[in-house]
């Protein structure tokens, strides 16, 4: 938990948190759209090296990042086999009678077992992984002897392979773009940044602050529910509940006993805080000033460039 | 009429059982008060009543002429800044810059005076090399020295102090004391809630709760004469004075005198 | 046994690349029985951060930590048990909001002797017994935590570690946000859990009176590093502690007053009140 970074901001120094927030914001969003109008696998392999780039100039711990999003991976992968078993267009690359029998079934518990005995060897986990899908495949196709319950094909064309990879780089390019944004904004920026970007709104009576608030208040509640997260698995692992620790079962009861809590204690404290903004005069509405004005600067100059030049190339690329 | 009268307030969380019984009292512009107490007497509800967190079942609160209600709830409270007992409870900001501005980004101090305010009262608490730290990454003193200087910075006419400074170390909280003096002399109102007696010694005038009613409220010189108050109510007497009260009999009384005027010495 | 540090350095992540040091190179002994010890310094000084690797819950960046015979690695280790560590050393957090999240204080005092297999009827009698021990009576049991004040959040949080019966019992700032008497008679439980079960006790306080009457060993953190580790008596005859911010003890200081301005022969150095009054008395005469 501790190291989720999600939505989270880290203090830090570096280009990007210099910049002002409305450059970021509108600069995530056309960065969005330029990489929607990418096509091949390449001219995104490419983007991904630029923000990679980028990331390594503007100072952020590229490791962090990927270690923070990797709850996210899991997303990723089913995406991939997603792609890879349901996109049946272009050449036909490879095509498998299976078989649901009794033989087969009790090869996957086999491998499944043997799974999950070598699965503390860490350093192979991946690989191991990926031996065992392969396995799967294989005592589907080969196994058929013993009661058949039903058969089905299994097929992989060209274009999943090929979407599959491109959808997954996409899909993390742009994670990564908005992990930038929330990594270096701080929720206050972000809020003000929104509010000053959607005043234009006003015209047809939506008021920005109002709308802005919304999202800065659950902006700022992210840091603080994991923090109390964090807050209470500490306290159960010091009176003998370490969550880490034990079988499945145990996991999922502590899991359960983490998230009531969590609400609760949640929703507590944002009584806490309402009361301590009141008390510090916060009234929703209201004129206040701010220390942070939001201020165009060089750094966002160059940034916008860059954004309006990326931009430019991939409707160039998309329509050559 | 006093700048701050309390009258006759009652206050209870559920219907079981009263919080607040009858509280009466009546502060004076630039007095500092202390309130003490034993644990649950309710000093910090009565703390909360005062800043209309909470509202009171009967009796009310007037400050400076304006009685407090739903209307001028927010009047009341631009001339009160309270410093809660748990500091977590008390942190906006992400950083710790942000956090002490963020009371005087609602009063609207204009920014130049916003970034001289923060370095002034973060130096004074000495957190100046915190700034850009996470309140929630500091340690226990540390958040609450930052809750503090949130406090200090919005220069409000009256402050409240819920306990402060129970985890500063005696020099931290020597260094603030001396401020708080300073800002005293200079008219500011202060209540003070606090188990420190060395503490509550600042004060001109102490107020002891007990179980949810005034038990004592005086001046300290009359109200540390009189040892059973404090025994009845779960205090202690700072070290010097429980020591001159032992030395009873013939031969002490140059000793006890001197001890007695330590006590006071500020 | 008991807990062992050797060079222990830890540091806190603090932004992208950097991190902040909170303690360094610590060696410090912590015997299983009957210790006594305080641990103080001034605010930031890395008492708490010390305090949670005496139970595992924050991992040495470097060096070594062995725990009632177990060695507490920078990487968590799968075969360490580190529940079974946690029922020899139990922590008492600074803040009590961070250690209650039951909905009732009997929930939240049962949680720890459940969790070690403590039968359930057996788990409620203790959690009566424990809030006792820590003077609040039998209407709490049925409280929720946070709607209590301050100081009752913090007899709770105390009760809370004490119904697991831990070996080594860890406190940080047991006695902060109590009132007088509630100190003293917590300070007094202390002493006598200690002097019926020889459990060693180690309590984080910025309170020197209270080290000096009590405490077998003080240990001072500075910035991270320690730089004492000696009984209280020989801290305290020690000159410019001030350097450290740490402050005498009331009678040392008191006396030494008395002792200047009537030129008293006098033993300044008394622990407690009675002993200061045998000793002004005798001075005096
Ligand atoms: N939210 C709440 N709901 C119900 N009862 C409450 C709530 N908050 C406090 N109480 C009860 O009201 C009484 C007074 O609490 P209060 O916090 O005012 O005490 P206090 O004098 O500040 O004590 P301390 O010195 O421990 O901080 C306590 O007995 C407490 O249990
Ligand atoms: N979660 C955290 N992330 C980053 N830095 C931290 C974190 N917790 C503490 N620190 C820093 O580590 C240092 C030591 O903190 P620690 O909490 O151990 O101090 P302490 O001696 O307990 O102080 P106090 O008496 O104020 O409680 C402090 O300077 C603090 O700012
Ligand atoms: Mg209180
Ligand atoms: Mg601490």
């Amino acid at each position: 938990m501790r190291n989720i970074v999600i939505g989270q901001y880290l203090p830090g120094s570096g280009f990007f948190y210099k910049m002002d927030p409305r450059t970021k914001i509108m600069g995530v969003i056309i960065m969005m759209v330029a990489i929607f109008l990418l096509e091949t696998i390449v001219q995104l392999a490419i983007a991904l090296a630029i923000g990679i780039v980028l990331m390594i100039l503007g100072r952020l711990s590229i490791i962090r990042i990927a270690r923070g999003m990797r709850p996210l991976f899991v997303l990723l992968i089913f995406t991939f086999f997603f792609q890879i078993l349901f996109n049946r267009e272009g050449e036909l690359y490879l095509q498998e009678s299976m078989t649901v029998s009794l033989s087969s079934i009790g090869g996957i518990i086999l491998l499944t077992i043997i799974w999950r005995l070598l699965a503390r060897f860490k350093r192979f986990r991946f690989f191991l992984l990926l031996a065992y899908l392969v396995g799967i495949f294989f005592a589907f196709s080969l196994l058929t002897y013993g009661y058949t319950f039903t058969t089905f094909t299994f097929s992989i064309y060209e274009r999943g392979v090929e979407m599959s990879v491109f959808v997954v780089i996409r899909l993390l390019v742009i994670i990564t773009l908005s992990t930038i944004l929330t990594l270096t904004t701080k929720p206050t920026d972000l809020t003000q940044g929104l509010e000053s970007l959607l005043r234009p709104l006003k015209i047809i009576g939506i008021r920005s602050e109002d709308f802005a608030l919304i999202i800065s208040i659950s902006l700022r509640y992210i840091p603080t529910i994991l923090d109390e997260a964090n807050k209470i698995m500490a306290a159960q692992a010091s009176r003998g509940a370490d969550f880490q620790q034990g079988k499945l079962k145990d996991k999922i009861r502590q899991i359960i006993s983490l998230l009531v809590p969590m609400f609760i204690i949640a929703f507590k404290r944002s009584e806490d805080l309402a009361d301590a903004m009141e008390t510090r005069n916060f009234v929703p509405g209201m004129k206040r000033t701010r220390i942070h004005e939001l201020a165009f600067n060089m750094t966002d100059a160059f940034a916008s460039l860059f954004i309006l030049c990326s931009l430019a190339a991939s409707i160039v690329l998309r329509v050559l | 009429m006093s700048y701050i009268e309390i009258k006759d307030l009652s206050f209870s969380y559920t219907k079981k059982r009263q919080i607040l019984k009858n509280i009466g009292i009546n502060i004076e512009k630039g007095e500092w008060i202390a309130i003490l107490g034993h644990n649950g007497s309710g000093k910090s509800t009565l703390a909360k009543t005062i800043v209309g967190l909470l509202e009171p079942g009967a009796g009310s609160i007037t400050v400076d002429g304006i009685k407090l209600d739903q209307d001028t709830l927010q009047s009341v409270r631009r001339k009160i800044g309270i410093v809660f007992q748990n500091p977590d409870n008390q942190f906006v900001g992400v950083t710790v810059r942000d956090d002490i501005a963020f009371g005087m980004e609602n009063l609207c101090v204009p920014k130049a005076e916003m970034l001289e305010r923060i370095e002034y009262f973060a130096t004074k608490v000495g957190m100046e090399k915190f700034l850009d730290k996470e309140p929630a990454s500091l340690s226990g003193g540390q958040k609450q020295r930052v809750a503090i200087a949130g406090i200090l910075a919005m220069q409000t006419e009256i402050m409240i102090f819920d306990e402060a400074t129970s985890m500063l170390d005696p020099y931290a909280r020597g260094d603030l004391m001396e401020h708080i003096k300073k800002l005293h002399n200079e008219g500011l109102t202060i209540i003070m809630i606090t188990h420190e007696i060395e503490e509550a010694l600042l004060a001109d005038r102490l107020v002891i709760m007990k179980d949810g009613a005034i038990f004592a409220d005086g001046p300290k010189e009359e109200l540390l004469k009189k040892p059973d108050l404090f025994q009845g109510s779960a205090l202690e007497l700072p070290f010097s004075l429980r020591l001159a009260n032992q030395l009873t009999g013939a031969g002490f009384e140059e000793v006890r005198g001197y001890l007695w005027e330590s006590a006071f010495r500020k | 046994m008991g807990i062992r540090f050797q060079e222990v350095s830890f540091h806190y992540p603090q932004n992208q690349l950097t991190y902040y040091q909170a303690i360094a190179n610590i060696t410090l002994d912590i015997e299983s029985k009957n210790e006594f010890i305080c641990l103080v310094g001034r605010t930031g000084s890395g008492k708490s951060t010390l305090a949670q690797h005496m139970n595992a819950l924050l991992l040495p960046t470097s060096g070594t930590l062995e725990i009632f015979g177990t060695k507490i690695t920078a990487k968590r280790d799968k075969k360490t048990n580190y529940n079974s560590l946690r029922k020899h050393v139990g922590l008492v957090f600074q803040f009590p909001e961070y250690q209650l999240f039951e909905e009732t204080v009997e929930k939240d005092i049962m949680f720890g002797p459940l969790n070690f297999h403590t039968g359930i009827d057996e788990a409620k009698e203790i959690a009566r017994e424990t809030l006792k021990l820590v003077g609040l009576d039998e209407s709490y049991l049925n409280r929720n935590p946070f709607n209590l004040s301050g100081g009752e959040k913090k007899r709770v949080a105390i009760a809370g570690i004490l119904a697991f019966d831990p070996d080594i019992l860890v406190l940080d700032e047991p006695t902060s946000g109590l009132d007088p008497r509630g100190k003293t008679q917590m300070m007094e439980l202390f002493k006598e859990i200690q002097d019926k079960t020889g459990k060693s006790i180690i309590i984080i306080t910025h309170d020197m009176d209270l080290v000096y009457e009590h405490a077998s060993r003080v240990v001072v953190l500075y910035d991270g590093e320690l730089i004492y580790d000696e009984s209280p008596k020989a801290l305290f005859k020690r000159e410019g502690l001030e350097k450290y911010h740490l402050q005498y003890p009331s009678p040392i200081r008191v006396l030494k007053d008395l002792k200047e301005r009537f030129d008293l022969d006098l033993d300044i150095y008394q622990r407690n009140l009675s002993d200061a009054v045998t000793a002004l008395k005798r001075a005096v005469k």
